[in-house]
């Protein structure tokens, strides 16, 4: 069962804050700090008063545990069962860790029992050993902080060289590709981490200085004619965005979109998909290349 | 009437509330008035607590809007699992819980029942004015459901029960993969649970097309495998949108269907009293109760991987299992110098069928599949360059062409603007 106390930010703040005082007197403050970093909003009107009230009775009067020992707790059935299951997934060679034993586990779930049925089909090559490689050299240097210079080849089928910071390895299921997310190098924010021939530690003279570039963000703002459960496939199909909706009779809504400027094509398009259902109200640059695409299409002699 | 509490009872509520809030936004207080006013205002203000920021609300001529609002791809870690975070318990479940796992602090303590009970009392709870009172019934039950989780083993020695603390294997190794996973994988709330071990959060991935709604509906993904691996049936509260009323149904799970492009997740399952695989939407489905093995599950199963050598997404078609229809669907688009690109989206977007080469600038897709309606938003993608379209439904290929029509009326783009 998934939904259980066993897991819930109450327990273990009150884990981590027996474990604080069983390592030293810790000030109220600094409870308080463990409550609002671990828990939820109003969780302090709770957590701290149930304590000390006695109506958890786990610490004394003068706020010493009576538990004597680090609060620990065994991994759960679940928790093995889907550690398992994740051992099994194709990606997990990537990360070259070491798993803990989970001999007669019966997986959650098996590869087979799921399929991401709408990802594209040239994702990233997972058994490539030079891919595996940088991954991992990549991850390293991401979590060290290491200044890399990384060898790709750009869009013209060049060779790059760069030097940079790596800060963040995104992945998006959709393409099934990792991006390296850089930091320093200001014509090579992101690169697909296919398209990166070789990474090694920066040991140059030149200093890296962090130095990330902000994403330039654009808004949208779309009209749904709800026919056809539009408005259900819309607001699904760009949950993934920042956005607000707004009603305008009991037929039409509005929804206003943020997305990155880089992302504009496939943006285009994806309001293309949903046909006479969404119409680009604002902005006017934006509907002017929905308009060109469509007299374009008209052209094409379509009968 | 009860006081307002933080932590949640019963997941289903809050579930319908977080996705009306995430996945709408738009609705008003008074929208949710119908059943209790008092139970919005709670819910409301159970996901400020787990949401934080991430609320925001609007003024707008209906009234004051409340939603969710989250750019999954500068969120860290989905602040859904929050809400899995947040089951309540009473004070005894609480105490207890420490109590026993101090006592078994290490794995080769081994206890009965009342050398625990003796523990809890005289060492323990005799530190208060006020003990609290655990009867030892309340006590093996806990321990009872502690082994049922797989934290506590339960020996048997002659007549006695000794009860340990499971062996846990270590995961501190695992921060990496747990960041990851816990974000992209099926349930992937028991990783995020996981990493509430780890101490340390893990701040290497990003993650881009990210739908976070799918972790509100695990709890079902879960008892779905569970049926899966032990070639079970269920049944299902289904509150499909086409039915006036939520329906039980009896069905065979056979594979999750997750989506990466529209948000959706769904079931592909069979339903006995129809002979037919179906889809069910995941975020419909609640109350998941396994209700018998069936020997059918491989065989089932089976037909699936047939099937899905023509579903374009996971619509099946009409027909009984032996008696399905393919139609028919292909287009081509014109793709000049210098737009390989166009090609290249072809074929790493295509899930089934072919892609051939038709002329100097022309490329054609052709695929037979279960439903050909579920192609066209795709198709639809490559408006500007579409030169020809065929359906063997000639429904759906009135409705493309209508459906272009009334584009060109939209955007008030005239016959003969083109010229």
């Amino acid at each position: 069962m998934i939904f259980s106390e066993l897991y819930s930010a109450y327990y273990n703040t009150v884990a981590e804050i027996i474990s604080r005082l069983l390592e030293g007197k810790a000030s109220e403050k600094e409870l308080a700090a463990i409550v609002s970093e671990k828990a939820f909003g109003e969780s302090a009107l709770t957590i701290l008063p149930a304590l000390k009230s006695g109506r958890w009775q786990l610490l004394r009067r003068d706020m010493t545990p009576v538990i004597e020992h680090t609060p620990t707790m065994p991994l759960t059935l679940l928790q093995k069962r889907w550690l398992k299951a994740v051992s099994l997934d194709p990606r997990i060679k990537l990360f070259g860790a070491e798993f803990p034993p989970l001999e007669g586990i019966e997986p959650l779930f098996y590869p087979d029992d799921y399929r991401v049925y709408d990802k594209y089909a040239d994702g990233d090559d997972y058994e490539d050993e030079a891919y595996i490689g940088r991954f991992r050299f990549l991850l390293a240097a991401i979590r060290e902080k290491t200044p890399v210079k990384i060898n790709v080849t750009n869009k013209n089928g060049k060779n790059v060289y760069a030097q940079c910071i790596p800060v963040r390895l995104e992945y998006s299921e959709k393409d099934d590709k990792f991006r390296l997310i850089t930091s320093g190098c200001r014509f090579l924010p992101v690169v697909n981490l296919a398209k990166i021939k070789s990474c090694a530690k920066y040991n140059g003279e030149r200093q890296i200085r962090a130095s990330y570039v902000v994403p330039r963000y654009e808004t949208i703002t779309l009209e749904i004619t709800n026919e056809r459960n539009a408005l259900e496939r819309v607001m699904l199909h760009f949950a993934h965005f920042e956005k607000r909706a707004e009603r305008l009779d009991s037929k039409h809504y509005s929804v206003t979109v943020k997305y990155e400027h880089g992302d504009e094509t496939e943006m285009l398009v994806r309001v293309l998909s949903f046909g006479p259902m969404v119409k680009v109200v604002a902005p006017e640059r934006f509907r002017e290349l929905i308009k060109e695409r469509l007299l374009r299409q008209m052209a094409c002699g379509l009968e | 009437m009860s006081a307002y509490n933080e932590l949640i009872k019963n997941f289903e509520r809050i579930r319908a509330y977080m996705r009306e809030f995430y996945v709408f936004g738009f609705k008003s207080r008074e929208d949710y008035d119908k059943k209790s006013a008092r139970s919005y205002d709670d819910e409301r203000r159970r996901m400020e607590s787990f949401f934080g920021e991430h609320m925001s609300f609007l003024r707008t001529p209906e009234g004051k809007t409340v939603f969710i609002s989250i750019d999954s791809r500068t969120s860290r870690h989905n602040p859904f699992y929050n809400a899995w975070k947040a089951k309540s318990f009473t004070d005894g479940d609480i105490t207890l819980h420490f109590i026993i796992f101090d006592i078994l602090h290490s794995e080769e303590i081994k206890l009965t029942l009342s050398e625990i009970m003796d523990c809890i009392n005289e060492k323990y709870l005799s530190e208060f004015e006020n003990p609290q009172m655990f009867d030892e019934s309340t006590v093996r039950k806990k321990l009872k459901e502690y082994c049922a989780l797989g934290i506590i083993n339960a020996e048997k020695q002659g007549r006695k029960v000794f009860y340990l603390r499971a062996q846990s294997p270590d995961v501190s190794g695992l921060c990496e993969v747990l960041d990851f996973y816990s974000e992209v994988a099926p349930c992937g709330v028991i990783g995020s649970f996981l990493l509430d071990k780890c101490r340390r959060e893990g701040e290497s991935f990003a993650f881009k097309h990210h739908y976070m709604t799918g972790a509100i509906d695990s709890g079902v993904i879960a008892a779905l495998f569970e049926a899966m691996r032990g070639e079970c049936a269920v049944t299902a509260i289904n509150h499909s949108r086409k039915k006036r009323e939520p329906e039980e149904i009896r069905i065979v799970p056979l594979r999750i269907f997750i989506s990466a492009q529209n948000g959706r997740q769904h079931l592909l399952a069979y339903v006995p009293g129809q002979d037919r695989i179906k889809s069910f939407r995941i975020d419909y489905l609640s109350e998941v109760k396994p209700a018998g093995s069936t020997p059918r599950f491989r065989e089932l199963r089976e037909h699936l991987d047939e099937m899905q050598k023509n579903m374009w997404g996971v619509n099946t078609g009409t027909g009984k299992l032996s008696k399905k229809k393919l139609e028919h669907v292909e287009f081509t688009v014109r793709a000049e110098p210098g737009e390989e690109h166009i090609v290249r989206r072809l074929m790493r977007e295509k899930r089934v069928g072919e892609v051939e080469k038709t002329g100097e600038f022309t490329y054609r897709f052709s695929a037979d599949v279960l439903d050909s309606q579920e192609l066209t938003p795709w198709i639809r993608s490559f408006v500007c360059r579409i030169t020809e379209i065929k359906f063997s439904n000639r429904a759906v290929e009135n409705r493309f062409k209508s459906d272009l029509e009334k584009m060109y009326r939209i955007y008030g783009i005239e016959k003969g603007a083109e010229k």
